[in-house]
């Protein structure tokens, strides 16, 4: 059933209004935090407020302006864009508070938080977009908010990331560009609201370049190498601005881009058909191998985050390209469980920077003793990425696998084998560090047996234990009824045909 | 035969010729004055190109008076000419003052040092 | 209301006059010369605004000055494409409006002079408005020489130690390709023995013998357009003479003279579309590679300038090669694309050279590191620079991304992918610079401390710049006024059918 209705348009207008008050009446701390907080609430209660619909099946849109004179600005509340937007209005309300907590004295702040909101605005919008010029136009509009998120420290490290990140998905932008231009230009419509407006009739030359074009465009965003090059550079950011470049805008919005060019732009069938799909496959194998070796050997926590960001992006490209149900269902999945895990273990590394001011990893030596709380969080996320039953990694595998046996590729359970062990490499031995080896000598502790406890402040600690626990709920009670999984599902049922 | 559609179309290959002479002297002089004698050149190239065009033969000048005699040359493209100097004199007035002003700024009109003033 | 028919002579007769007017009026108290000139505008603009809707509803109308008969007395024709004006209006109206204050501050300036500066810009006002509506060739010539000599003009008076030799420069450019056009509208005359475009037209279908003479006077038009609108290789004039004219006059000329070069284009494309004496398929091939050549020229030049208006000059090369292409693509999207850039592109430099404008005029510098930090001092005007920079680069939903859309889609539709991948790479490139320009503004460490201590733009020029920054992001979103306004023109112009 289809609705008219404003809520899909709120949605992104609330954290653009939102920027809105920051910009012109956010010098005062109380009026901004209270601005900041009250968006990201409003924007939860209106997700939510469709969810109840949505699950039912319902399908809000709201059409507000054709542009162009065929194609214009619409938005469309499906399955798979409540389940984004569901997940990015929920992590928003928890990095708010976090950033409040970590961005405390920073003087650039009102910059920071404006561009903040208006990112979140893109997400959303993206997560809504009725058509690919909608969607386009969001990417864009995200590509240009983070910039000055990525260069705020102004340092010449930071501008220089800021250059290459704009390089980067600039170029991928362009490419979505054409790619939306020629696809209009092949069956006349951009709308993302059926399985699939491309069809066979078109020549098969055109459909492999807009298949190019539009991966290439949004693979850049979503790091599929070897166009991941920005993202580990990218890691000079404050940590809330890499938790949310990480785990929920831009490269989520790259996933998301790809999940909606294979379900909708080109559908399942059509796919399946050319053949596409299987170098796809590949290249996001190779990604999560690749990606998660690199990881082993980073110091750095923030960036051996990026490159487990980079390989666990590569799951979503792999979950869509592989076209079967299940492995469909475990792509939707993952941008939940991936964003919740990931984000847990961004807000620990900054929580960390912010108490301890340690950066690499092995200073992290005995850190565990001195913030219990703030580790156990973390080692609940690795947990979950290295795939353990019960959280919510675990549910990603366990789809993907059964994923690539219906499709009759089981050399991919290999990959999810080996990623598996990866990930237990590079995460577990920061786990091991915290919790089993001793603090160093020199550091605050009153006698040899109880260290000082020396948490995080509160504002830091809250959203973190907040995620940590969210990954428990989403593996262990995924199929319980109203939770967003059931929204996955609709997803590849409606995409799927079933 | 060649020569007569020659003779019969002089006027207009004249100011072809004309024309070019004016294109080149603007492109190959660096003396401004000469830069502009050049469009000047260009202008009436040009001018003459129109007003043959009015020629009829054994026509009188389009002026209307006692006696005059059909037929007459036609008065159109004359008018034309007049306005067309009316904006070439404009033109040549602002050139003239901004080469002057040049001279007074920079010592100079030759253009390739002009250049090197930049 | 707006069917009264004497709008259009008013229209262009209410800016000539002005010009006269200005000056005599302001002899005795200077400080009056700028608020008659608004009033003039005014009076313009109102007309304008009568004509347009009465184009919006019934179409192509024209008018005939004295009761003399077409094709014997001279036609002014109001069309679709003559609704340039409105953008002339509003975009005149501003510049008189932001040269208030800013022209007494240029360097050089004679106090006793600024009334005929104002009388210039009235000129320059009225010949593009005449030459956009005239239906006579030879009124085409005139109103192109008026425009012509007023802009050389104004170039000059700006007073930079360089002015008179840019002018200059401009000058001889300019008046070569105006007698191109002379010689051209001769030529057109021979043949048919008549100035009216449409009456040449149909007569030109009705000439017997062989196409070279035609095509002589095609190509000599078309060559003194080109230089009018500074396509490559006939660019060479505009970069020096924008970036040094005044700002508001910068505005003018890049938002709209080298417009003036394109709708001589499609006057001229009308007259041989029409006639079908000359096929125009090399000719459209040719101006989609010059297109193709000066967007990527303009571009690269761009990212090398230190001064902000020098590069805004050179992107103006580049914009115009976005409408050259789309109207040479000859297909209904390229040609409705390249059509609304001429507005939208009239919007979006005219706003970045306003905010340049106010820059130089409240800092004195005029280069990217000496404006560093300028974003804190200068928020208003700096937020403007950057919508218009996000504009013309053709990010959504900013007026600039339509036509990049359209024009892409027309070479799809026209077959030509190569060229949508050129003018999408070739935005692209342009963004370079704007990057730098932001970076500078707002994230680089100031070096002059004049910068740090600039007050904001006084309201006379926040104003403009401001509201045309604004339609920038409006035009974006009613994007669809414009074409739907546009598109029974195009489809004239495409099919040949009655001009």
């Amino acid at each position: 059933m289809e609705v008219m209705d404003i809520r899909p348009l709120l949605a992104p207008v609330v954290s653009f209004a939102c920027a809105g008050m920051v910009f012109f009446y956010g010098s005062n701390r109380h009026w901004r935090h209270f601005w900041m907080l009250s968006a990201a609430i409003t924007k939860m209660v209106i997700v939510l407020s469709m969810l109840p619909g949505s699950l039912r099946g319902t399908v809000y849109y709201y059409d507000v302006i054709d542009f162009t004179g065929g194609v214009g600005l619409g938005f469309r509340a499906d399955a798979l864009g409540m389940f984004f937007s569901l997940v990015s209005a929920t992590l928003w309300v928890i990095t708010t508070i976090y950033a409040i907590g970590y961005m405390g004295g920073d003087e650039k702040r009102i910059r920071f938080f404006g561009f903040f909101a208006l990112c979140v605005s893109s997400t959303v919008g993206i997560a809504f977009a009725n058509n690919l010029l909608t969607l386009f136009l969001f990417y864009e509009m995200l590509t240009i908010c983070t910039y000055p998120l990525v260069i705020h420290k102004e340092t010449p490290e930071a501008l220089r990331a800021g250059r290459k990140y704009l390089a980067y998905t600039l170029i991928g932008g362009a490419f979505i560009l054409i790619g939306s231009v020629m696809t209009l230009d092949a069956v006349g419509t951009l709308n993302l609201d059926r399985p699939g407006i491309l069809n066979a009739t078109v020549d098969p030359g055109s459909l492999a370049l807009i298949f190019f074009l539009l991966i290439a465009g949004f693979g850049v965003k979503a790091a599929i190498m070897p166009i991941h090059g920005w993202l580990p550079t990218a890691m000079v950011a404050p940590t809330p601005v890499s938790a949310l470049l990480h785990a929920v805008a831009v490269v989520k919005v790259g996933a998301f881009g790809i999940l909606r060019t294979v379900y909708n732009v080109f559908g399942v069938d059509l796919l399946g058909d050319l053949g596409y799909t299987t170098p796809l496959a590949w290249l996001a194998a190779f990604t999560i191998i690749a990606a998660s070796t690199i990881a082993i050997f980073q110091g750095n926590l923030k960036r051996r985050l990026a490159y487990s960001t980079i390989s666990q992006l590569s799951y979503i490209v792999l979950g869509a390209a592989v076209l079967t149900p299940f492995a469909a269902t475990a792509a939707i999945a993952h941008i939940a469980n991936q964003a919740f895990a990931k984000i847990t273990m961004f807000f620990v590394a900054g929580a960390i920077e912010r108490t301890t001011g340690k950066t690499e990893i092995r200073e992290l030596d005995g850190i565990g003793h001195r913030m219990p709380w703030t580790m156990g969080a973390f080692t609940v996320a690795s947990l979950s990425f290295t795939g353990f039953p019960l959280f919510a990694g675990f549910i990603t595998k366990w789809y993907l696998c059964l994923g690539s046996l219906e499709a009759g590729q089981w050399w991919f359970l290999g990959v999810m084998v080996a990623s598996s062990l990866l990930n237990a490499a590079y995460f577990l031995p920061i786990v091991y560090l915290a919790f089993f080896k001793p603090l160093p000598h020199h550091e605050g502790r009153r006698d040899e047996e109880s260290p000082r406890i020396h948490e995080a402040r509160p504002s830091l600690l809250i959203p973190t234990l907040l995620c940590a626990a969210y990954v428990i709920v989403l593996g262990a009670s995924a199929d319980v009824p109203g939770m967003p999984f059931s929204l996955a599902k609709a997803a590849v049922q409606f995409v799927f045909g079933m | 035969m060649t020569v007569d559609i020659a003779w019969h179309n002089i006027y207009y290959l004249a100011s072809v010729v004309l024309f070019c002479i004016g294109l080149y002297v603007i492109i190959a002089k660096d003396n401004l004055i000469k830069k502009f004698l050049g469009l000047n050149i260009m202008h009436t190239s040009v001018f003459m190109f129109i007003i043959a065009l009015s020629a009829v033969d054994e026509g009188h000048a389009p002026i209307m008076v006692e006696g005059a005699v059909a037929p007459f040359a036609n008065p159109l493209p004359q008018a034309l000419v007049l306005t067309g100097i009316v904006v070439a004199v404009s033109t040549t007035a602002l050139a003239l003052s901004l080469i002057i002003r040049i001279y007074r700024h920079c010592d100079t009109i030759e253009a390739n040092e002009l250049r090197e003033l930049e | 209301m707006e069917n009264w028919p004497h709008w259009l002579v008013l229209v262009v007769m209410a800016p000539l006059v002005g010009a006269a007017v200005v000056p005599a009026l302001s002899l005795r108290n200077r400080a009056l010369a700028p608020w008659i000139a608004l009033a003039v505008m005014s009076v313009t603009s109102l007309a304008a605004l009568m004509l347009l809707v009465r184009v919006a509803r019934e179409g192509l109308f024209s008018y005939v000055p004295g009761g003399w008969e077409v094709p014997y007395g001279i036609e002014l024709r109001f069309d679709e494409f003559s609704a340039v004006i409105g953008i002339i209006c509003l975009i005149g109206w501003l510049a008189v409006l932001f040269s208030v204050r800013y022209v007494e501050h240029m360097p050089n300036v004679v106090p006793d002079r600024i009334p005929y500066y104002y009388a210039l810009l009235l000129l320059n006002m009225g010949g593009m408005i005449g030459f956009s509506v005239t239906g006579d060739l030879f009124n085409f010539f005139i109103f192109l020489e008026i425009l012509s000599l007023s802009g050389y003009a104004l170039v000059a008076i700006s007073g930079e130690r360089i002015a008179e030799m840019a002018a200059f420069k401009y000058l001889l450019m300019g008046a070569i390709s105006s007698l191109s056009v002379l010689f051209a509208v001769g030529f057109i005359y021979g043949m048919t023995g008549t100035l009216n475009m449409a009456d040449a037209a149909s007569r030109l279908a009705g000439l017997d013998g062989s196409p070279a003479a035609p095509a002589v006077a095609l190509g000599l038009m078309t060559v003194g357009f080109m230089v009018k609108a500074a396509i490559f290789p006939l660019h060479v004039w505009l970069p020096d003479a924008h970036a040094i004219a005044p700002s508001p006059v910068s505005a003018v000329l890049s938002g709209l003279v080298v417009k003036v070069g394109i709708i001589g284009v499609i006057r001229v494309q009308q007259i041989y579309q029409d006639s079908g004496v000359v096929d125009l398929a090399i000719l459209n091939q040719l101006f989609v590679w010059l297109g193709a050549i000066s967007i990527v020229v303009g571009a690269f030049f761009a990212i090398f300038q230190e001064d902000i208006k020098l590069m805004l000059a050179y992107s103006t090369i580049s914009n115009i090669g976005y409408i050259v292409m789309g109207l040479g693509l000859a297909s209904t999207y390229g040609v409705i694309g390249g059509s609304v850039h001429v507005f939208n592109h009239a919007l979006i430099k005219a706003a970045l050279f306003f905010a340049a404008g106010a820059l130089i005029y409240r800092t004195g510098y005029r280069t990217l590191t000496d404006l560093r930090g300028v974003g804190k001092s200068m928020p208003l005007t700096c937020a403007a620079l950057s919508i218009g920079a996000i504009s013309i680069v053709g990010i959504p939903p900013t007026a600039g991304f339509l036509c990049k859309w359209y024009i892409a889609l027309g070479a799809f539709e026209a077959d030509q992918p190569f060229f949508g991948f050129a003018l999408i790479f070739g935005a692209l490139f342009i963004f370079i610079y704007y990057i730098r320009m932001v970076n500078a503004f707002y994230f680089l460490p100031p070096v002059r401390s004049e910068v740090v201590d600039a007050k904001e733009a006084p309201l006379s020029m926040l104003i403009p710049t401001l509201s045309l920054a604004a339609l920038c992001l409006i035009m974006g979103l009613a994007g669809r006024i414009p074409l739907s306004f546009i598109e029974p023109a195009v489809m004239r112009l495409l099919n040949g059918a009655g001009g």
